[in-house]
């Protein structure tokens, strides 16, 4: 009985293996696949981890860093990622950059017919301050309607940055929300909520009142799968847009085409910069590492690894190189690129600061200590998966060992301010900068500065960035605290973090698809971000 | 029974007669699983590196088992996974059999003792097998460890009610009563009457443990518990591989999962055949 039984086990594991693409194929029922009419798209696309557990609550975090879709924010970024009004007509800052004050449309309504007023913008931000979701608005004191269509913002810190937060967050109505908004959200947003059917796919359709341009594609519907099993309903034909891994760029499908979108979501190795003293922090984690903590190893891993072998090899060519994490932005620093791949310079830097290879392993110690350490991954992200494997292995060459470690973010939170991660970031607001540089940003019950970074000449440069209301002044601010010609947290100053690569999201779409000109692709990438320009074109 | 006894020397091996046949057959799969064993254990960091160049190839006589996504070659790999698979039968097996051998002699001494044994059994038994492991495995912070002590430390049950009837049934033998009556103390009846009965049992009971381990331990891994999604270990490769079914490459679930079955089946066969030898009554099979 035991033995027939285990054999049984090990068939239906190997039967099960080879049978499951064929399930999906089949057994994939997806609403709305019986007759698919020009006018609708059925969609399976990630948007940054797929469906939102809490449901389509701005507050929550929805759509913060991509279109949500169903609500729309004061101001949105165009494709260029310059800011332009949405809801909002018209705002001033006053002279001591502490209030601001937002005038808004008159001629807007929420899916239920009410209008949307100051009042409703009051409320949803002073609701996700009081919240504290993924959206950090501690510089925000509190924000009132001062009539029905202007609201004025009280900041406890100047910072100029500000305005992006009211571009993240969709504006919910005071007299529909309560803690289950999430699963039945009103919104005023191009597309009205119809339909949740959780773990499977939320139906919206275009909302006739809608301010804005009236979109090409009536009803959207995003259906939640693993990109590969994506693929394969696109492949049969069932879903006419999904992401796929960028394994499949090879893929070929009749009747459809593979778009690449590059994007600003970088990819990165944190290094914790202080050295291990036994430190605990207040949740009892470990703090600091003896070997990141030494900028020559920190810097001989960003000039010593290869950069483009990591996108050819680990992004299977589907990325682009990174050396700051906002390379292609306006506030990134062409001066901080350094020519990478150079394991001569990067030996000679360890030599130089006294790392030496005694024992012959092929791996470098000073004082005792080998230049060894833990790279924690997220085990769910592939794309981490092979990069850490990867550097890893281009470490080696250095004479340093890196041990990848998959692990639950979970785990990783217990760990990370001891142990370099590989992280993702891309952000359309620069304040991520001021989050993971300033010194005093360090928070352990968050990411920000986890490396516990301190520099006060890229503090000053940066404390000037946030505060200064011109565009210009602020991202020559931005630049100069990743590199002034001395010191910087980019590889030439401190190479604080070893940023590796940005990501191409990959997309196989039908041919008569027009997606227009993408917006600028953040962390998690927002294909919807265009959605009113698309349309099918006629064939 | 007769059938099988006037067919079983025929076919190759004539010379042989049918015990040595049955050794012959217990040796060959010994080695076969020794070798992965040992040679696993000779994959160094190299065989193991990624080499985008070559990724995603369909097998060939350089790849027997074909690349997978980061290019590494999958025979080594599984040759890898298989060989972590074994290794952690056999620490589940022998601490088993030894958890086994000391409660169910404990439980021959008393009833009171042989409640506590029981009572423990029934309550290992009573959580689902797998949902067993992955407490035990999370309680004890993940991790390969966690994974390998997990398996070890829940698969003893079944052998230990197999053992305690075992002895319940010896107990009532003659002799046990007339040494009882000798005045010999229960301990040295347990030790001197009734252990040498159970060796049988513990050998046969390790052997078939094998199996059982090796696939809750592939279960594990393929659940995502314990080891990093690039290490190898089978089920880790088996879940990997359902990500590339959608783009063909059949290869990388169709060795690795052959591979696992041949395992298994070649303790299964080791564990019978072995059952013939060492039990009388099966002996002529």
């Amino acid at each position: 009985m035991k033995r027939s039984l285990s054999i049984l086990l090990a068939g239906m594991l190997l039967v099960g293996a080879v049978a499951i693409s064929g399930c999906t194929d089949t057994k994939m029922e997806i609403a709305g696949t019986e007759e698919i009419t020009t006018n609708e798209l059925i969609a399976a696309v990630g948007t940054h981890g797929g469906e939102p557990e809490s449901g389509f609550n701005p507050i929550t975090g929805w759509g913060y860093n991509h279109e949500p879709l169903i609500q729309s924010t004061l101001f949105k970024k165009d494709s260029n990622g310059a800011l332009i009004n949405d809801l909002a007509t018209d705002h001033s800052v006053s002279e001591d950059g502490i209030t601001w004050t937002v005038t808004i449309r008159d001629d807007v309504t929420f899916h239920d017919g009410e209008a949307l007023t100051a009042e409703d913008v009051a409320f949803t931000f002073n609701t996700a301050s009081e919240a504290g979701g993924s959206v950090d608005l501690s510089m925000l004191e509190k924000a009132t309607a001062t009539d029905e269509y202007t609201v004025e913002f009280e900041l406890n810190d100047d910072q100029a940055t500000f305005i992006n937060k009211l571009a993240v967050i969709g504006i919910v109505p005071e007299h529909a929300y309560d803690e289950n908004y999430g699963q039945n959200p009103i919104g005023s947003g191009p597309y009205e909520f119809v339909q949740w059917d959780k773990g499977q796919q939320v139906i919206l359709e275009a909302d006739q009142d809608y301010y804005g341009d009236e979109p090409y594609f009536q009803k959207l519907t995003i259906v939640f799968m693993e990109s590969d099993t994506a693929f394969a309903a696109a492949r049969s034909g069932q879903i006419d847009l999904a992401e796929i891994p960028a394994s499949y760029a090879g893929q070929e499908v009749e009747g459809m085409k593979i778009v690449a979108l590059e994007s600003i979501d970088a990819r990165g190795i944190s290094f914790p910069t202080q050295p291990d003293t036994g430190e605990k922090s207040e949740d009892g984690y470990a703090i600091g590492n003896d070997v990141t903590s030494d900028v020559a190893i920190r810097k001989a891993l960003n000039i010593g690894i290869d950069r483009q072998t990591l996108v050819d090899g680990a992004l299977n060519g589907q990325g682009e190189e990174e050396f700051t994490g906002v390379d292609k932005l306006p506030w990134g620093n062409e001066e901080a690129i350094i020519e990478d791949g150079n394991v001569e310079e990067a030996k000679k830097i360890l030599s130089d600061a006294g790392w030496e290879d005694t024992d012959g392993d092929g791996i470098v110690e000073k004082d005792g200590v080998k230049a060894e350490f833990t790279l924690l991954y997220a085990a769910s992200a592939q794309e981490r998966q092979a990069l850490a494997v990867a550097v890893s292995e281009e470490a080696k060459e250095l004479g340093i060992n890196i041990i990848p470690e998959g692990a639950s973010w979970d785990k990783i939170d217990t760990l990370a301010l001891s142990t370099p991660v590989v992280f993702g970031y891309g952000s359309l607001d620069p304040t991520d900068l001021y989050l993971k540089y300033y010194s005093e940003s360090y928070d352990p019950s968050s990411y920000n500065n986890i490396i516990m970074y301190s520099n006060p000449t890229v503090d000053s440069y940066l404390r000037a960035a946030i505060t200064s209301s011109d565009q210009d002044t602020a991202n020559e601010n931005w630049q100069m605290a990743a590199w002034d010609g001395e010191t910087g947290f980019s590889p030439k100053g401190d190479a604080t973090w070893m940023w590796m690569a940005t990501l191409d999201y990959l997309y196989i779409m039908d041919e008569d698809l027009d997606i227009g000109t993408p917006k600028i692709q953040p962390h998690g990438a927002d294909i919807f971000g265009n959605i009113l320009e698309w349309k099918r074109t006629e064939n | 029974m007769s059938t099988a006894a006037v067919t079983a020397n025929r076919g190759l091996f004539k010379g042989f007669n049918l015990r040595q046949k049955t050794i012959l057959l217990i040796s060959c799969l010994s080695v076969l699983l020794l070798a992965i064993v040992v040679s696993s254990t000779f994959i160094d960091d190299n065989a193991l590196s990624t080499d985008f160049r070559s990724k995603n190839l369909a097998p060939s006589l350089e790849h027997p088992f074909g690349t997978d996504w980061m290019g590494r070659d999958m025979f080594i790999r599984t040759l890898g996974g298989l060989g972590l698979s074994i290794v952690i039968g056999a620490l589940a097996s022998s601490i088993s059999t030894v958890m086994s051998v000391i409660l169910g002699l404990l439980s021959s001494i008393g009833k009171i003792e042989d409640s506590i044994v029981s009572w423990l059994v029934d309550l290992f038994l009573s959580i689902p097998h797998l949902l067993l492991i992955i407490l035990i495995s999370i309680g004890l912070g993940g991790g390969a460890t966690g994974v390998i002590i997990a398996v070890a430390l829940s698969h003893w049950t079944s052998l230990t009610r197999v053992v305690r009837a075992e002895i319940k049934q010896i107990k009532t033998q003659d002799y046990i009563h007339i040494s009882r009556n000798f005045g010999r103390s229960r301990w040295w009846i347990a030790k001197n009457h009734i252990l040498p009965h159970l060796v049988p049992q513990f050998v046969l009971g390790t052997i078939v443990m094998f199996p059982h381990a090796i696939l809750h331990e592939a279960s594990v891994t393929f659940l995502g518990f314990g080891l990093s999604p690039h290490q190898p270990a089978i089920g880790i490769i088996l879940s990997e591989s359902m990500k590339y079914l959608s783009a063909g490459y059949w290869w990388l679930a169709f060795f690795p999962g052959l591979s696992l079955l041949i395992v298994i089946l070649a303790f299964d066969m080791i564990g019978e055949n072995m059952g013939k030898i060492l039990d009388p009554k099966r002996a002529h099979e």
